[in-house]
């Protein structure tokens, strides 16, 4: 079955051509063609996986075109990673088609919103599978594309709008450098085939700080799509858009192909310390900067959105200290318990018609499916035993340990705390107490059918996922997805203990705060205000980019106008002052014996120029014979002259 | 004199005489036709001169589509002058403002280019024509360009961009303004 | 072909001649215009043949000519719309009555 793996994006591809010109000739807009084409691809994945799983391994490709003796080849590659990434993304995406018959009924871009969702799967697909950098990075710009039109689908709303241009802009911004890291590593391994590129850096043609520069550029596009400190901007706003694409884009996969790249890249990472610990910096610094944003944020979607940045940070961290299985094991089960806790609050959001978990409450009694999913996916993001998160999040925590990274490990112990409070926060304030909203309350009800499924399904594989690598399945998916070679970390009860602390902690504190009132929230945020506000505004970084970029570029423009308003215009009046203390001077010396004569050349520079401008006849024929003119006589003195 | 030279002697007096009905005909339409027999012949010289990938694309280029863009131009622009010469429609206040149009100095500084070129060619010690010439011209050429002249080649397709951008958005605007 | 180099340049300089006091005298902006596309082609005539007769085997007189009907095309087009737009608004096209650069 592996080697039909080309055609799991190319169905997908179909869809998207299909829908978009012809998906008003079938029922629904061509949403069942969509839900089939992808639905036909999980399908695929899934026999691909098992056949990875046995041992099968494919890699084909053809020559796209030459250059001189430079050949561009295009092609697929098939081996553990991406064949877990093809069911990741196919089955997240097929859910979230189905969610999405719900979820956006009777929107008035329904079609179109189809399309591009079928466009985006296709492309994220086809990022999974290329076997070179610059195919990896034409999906990746194409996945970039389809999430600006998603985030802006209802562009209508202005704040919509410069949601999907800030997201789009601010990735931008990584992806320059991913280019130039991509040229960089063409220039000195002379391709772009991701095994070519590992052959040269292990036969020691492309080393030393090269190499760590490409690496960093390279990492920098990961910043950029994976929403990492400082690029991280964009996504609590990409929130703009529908809740499903939230799930499926902002949680699940697009902002997961940073982490992607970096694995997939791993063979230029690995070989550099210096590489390796700027992306375990980054990752460690997202992880806990955006988890204490997500302490205070109001709207569900925002703490989910920050949790999303925290999470990547995670993986990053992982990647970094060399826990290459714990990373990708982490990505796969966040992707499922992320996108299941987006899902369920869309689905909150459907039934309150608010985002603000300070307007819900109580909603356990309303919503029973959506809560209970919604307490799994919490459950997962926490880190309670024995959720995915659980498991994986350990895993990160034991590499972080074991590789000796002491400060790391404790920030990201203390993200895990953060991590684990926010979320039962968002619990309790939207399911429990008492409702805070009567209106909405009342008119709060269960979601249809097409939305829970899907919930029931992710919530499922949130309780089973993580015993993938687990002590009870022998490290099955440690054997199955790693780099260079199997590592199987020792189990330490320090790390278990940590883990586990943390969660307790998180969870036994928001409870306290919120849940019992032991602890007054009105006196801990009046103890802690500076660092309350300080969270509210997000540490202030949409406002320096606003100062430093935006108003830069003003500032920058005012100290231009200021230079040629006061130099050149005092230069220019200086000269202008002296010539007429000049001027006076003279008139008041000569005034009887020159003035005459002075107006005498006052005149005939008058009539001169009244002469002269005759040659400024504005016809063009008359210009060209000047310069011919000109041309002749110099070809004669050229020629004839000497 | 073999019998290609003669044979280039003949193309270009046809090419010159076109040339000279291109100036002088009374028709722009004319003007339009003979200007394409002046492409062909130049095509002709460069068969003649060994450059015969550079006939192909100037017959492509300048006979196929500049001319036919000339042509497209004249009908949308003077359809008064496709019936016939107007001498003095319009000349009132015209001709008095660009005086040294209609005076001899066009006519003394063509002429005198000319002369003063043939002159100098004819003083000028050339090289005598190779005997064999290669055949693989398009290689040549094609190696050239995608080689030496890679970057002014990638320039060049600017801005034939840039120019269909160009055109396409000064002839747009004037129709969304009606 | 044994005729000399300057046979060639002789029909080059003679076609140059031409269109430069077309260009000059012409009225009609497209018959100026077509002036201007006889000047090119004469260039052109002289960039193949000291091509032929100076470096064979090497064709970069032949590349210029190329690049010199890039731009001839590019102008050509360029030209046009702004002889079309000129037209539309004045409905006329005499370069005599167009005078916008005046003092």
């Amino acid at each position: 079955m592996a080697e039909l793996a080309w055609l799991v994006p190319v169905l997908p591809l179909a869809s998207f051509l299909f829908i978009s010109l012809a998906g008003q000739t079938v029922k629904g807009d061509g949403d069942r063609i969509g839900i089939a084409a992808v639905g036909a691809s999980l399908l695929l994945s899934l026999a691909i996986l098992f056949d990875v799983i046995g041992g099968a391994r494919v890699a084909a490709d053809m020559v796209w075109a030459f250059f001189g003796s430079i050949q561009l080849r295009m092609g697929y590659q098939v081996d553990p990673i991406t064949a877990t990434m093809l069911v990741v993304v196919t089955l997240i995406s097929f859910l979230v088609h189905i969610y999405s018959l719900g979820y956006m009924h009777g929107d008035v871009r329904y079609k179109r919103y189809y399309a591009i969702l079928s466009l985006f799967t296709a492309s994220m697909l086809g990022l999974v599978l290329a076997d070179n950098f610059l195919m990896l990075f034409i999906f990746w710009e194409l996945i970039g594309l389809c999430s600006f039109l998603l985030i802006g689908h209802w562009y209508e709303k202005q704040d919509v709008g410069y949601a999907a241009m800030k997201a789009f802009l601010t990735t931008r911004v990584g992806d320059v450098g991913m280019f130039i890291g991509i040229m960089l590593i063409f220039f000195h391994a002379r391709t772009f085939q991701f095994d070519g590129v590992a052959q040269a850096v292990a036969a020691g043609d492309f080393a030393g700080a090269a190499l760590a520069v490409a690496a960093v550029l390279i990492f920098a596009g990961a910043v950029g799509k994976s929403a990492q400190f400082p690029l991280h901007v964009w996504l609590p706003d990409a929130m703009a858009g529908p809740t499903s694409v939230s799930a499926l884009i902002h949680a699940a996969t697009l902002v997961a192909a940073g982490v992607y790249l970096v694995a997939r890249a791993y063979g230029i990472f690995a070989p550099s310390p210096t590489a390796l610990m700027t992306v375990a910096w980054v990752g460690g610094i997202t992880a806990i900067f955006a988890a204490s944003i997500a302490l205070v944020m109001e709207d569900i979607k925002k703490v989910l959105a920050y949790s999303t940045v925290s999470q990547l940070g995670f993986m990053m961290v992982a990647l970094g200290v060399g826990g290459y299985t714990a990373g990708i094991f982490h990505l796969v089960t966040h992707a499922i318990f992320k996108a299941l806790l987006f899902l369920a609050s869309g689905s909150v959001i459907h039934g309150v018609d608010t985002q603000n978990m300070h307007e819900m409450g109580g909603l356990y009694k309303k919503m029973p499916v959506t809560f209970w999913t919604w307490a799994i996916g919490s459950g997962a993001l926490a880190g309670i035993y024995p959720l995915a998160g659980f498991w994986s999040k350990d895993e990160i925590l034991l590499a972080a340990h074991e590789g000796g990274y002491t400060a790391l490990f404790w920030i990201l112990v203390i993200a895990a705390v953060f991590t684990a409070f926010y979320i039962t926060r968002a619990t309790i304030l939207t399911f429990f107490g008492q409702p805070r909203d009567k209106k909405r309350f009342d008119r709060a009800h269960e979601s249809p059918a097409t939305m829970t499924v899907p919930l029931i399904i992710l919530a499922a594989l949130a309780v089973v996922l993580g015993f993938a690598n687990s002590p009870h399945t022998g490290w099955w998916f440690s054997h199955f997805v790693y780099f260079d070679h199997p590592h199987e970390a020792a189990a330490s009860p320090f790390v278990l203990f940590w883990a586990t602390a943390s969660w307790v902690v998180g969870v036994g504190a928001a409870i306290l705060i919120y849940g019992l009132g032991v602890i007054s929230r009105r006196a801990v945020i009046d103890n802690l205000r500076p660092v309350w506000a300080l969270l509210k505004n997000k540490y202030y970084f949409d406002e320096l980019y606003h100062l430093v970029f935006v108003r830069g570029t003003v500032a920058i423009s005012r100290i231009v106008g200021w230079f040629d308003r006061v130099v050149i215009d005092g230069i220019v009046n200086l000269v202008g002052y002296g010539a007429a203390k000049l001027s006076r001077a003279t008139g008041e010396f000569d005034l009887d014996v020159i003035d005459g004569a002075v107006n005498g050349i006052a005149v005939l520079v008058r009539s001169g120029g009244a002469v002269l401008r005759r040659l400024q006849t504005g016809y063009v024929q008359s210009y060209v014979l000047a310069l011919f003119v000109t041309v002749v006589v110099g070809l004669l003195v050229f020629a004839f002259g000497g | 004199m073999t019998v290609t030279d003669w044979v280039f002697l003949a193309v270009a007096a046809v090419t010159l005489f076109s040339a000279y009905r291109v100036v002088v005909s009374r028709k722009i339409m004319h003007a339009a036709l003979w200007l394409g027999l002046t492409f062909f012949g130049v095509a002709g010289i460069f068969l003649l001169l060994g450059a015969d990938f550079l006939a192909a694309a100037q017959v492509l280029v300048y006979v196929g589509a500049v001319t036919t863009i000339i042509i497209f131009g004249i009908m949308l622009s003077t359809p008064e002058e496709l019936r016939g010469p107007s001498p003095e429609a319009g000349s009132d206040a015209a001709s008095s403002a660009a005086p040294t149009r209609r005076s001899f100095l066009p006519l003394v500084t063509a002429i005198g280019f000319a002369a003063v070129m043939v002159a100098l060619v004819n003083r000028g010690e050339w090289p005598s024509p190779p005997g064999s010439v290669s055949t693989d011209t398009p290689r040549l050429l094609g190696e050239a360009l995608f080689t030496r002249f890679v970057i002014p080649f990638e320039v060049a397709s600017v801005v034939l961009l840039v120019a269909l951008v160009g055109a396409i958005a000064l002839a747009l605007k004037e129709e969304s303004g009606q | 072909m044994t005729l000399s180099l300057s046979v060639v340049l002789a029909v080059s300089a003679l076609m140059f001649g031409l269109g430069v006091y077309g260009a000059l005298t012409q009225r009609n902006a497209i018959r100026v215009l077509m002036c201007i596309e006889l000047v090119l082609n004469s260039v052109n005539i002289n960039l193949v043949a000291f091509s032929r007769y100076v470096g064979p085997d090497q064709a970069l007189g032949q590349v210029f000519t190329v690049f010199v009907m890039t731009v001839a095309a590019a102008e050509a087009a360029v030209g046009l719309a702004i002889i079309l737009m000129v037209a539309r608004r004045k409905a006329h096209i005499d370069i005599d009555q167009i005078n916008l650069l005046k003092w």
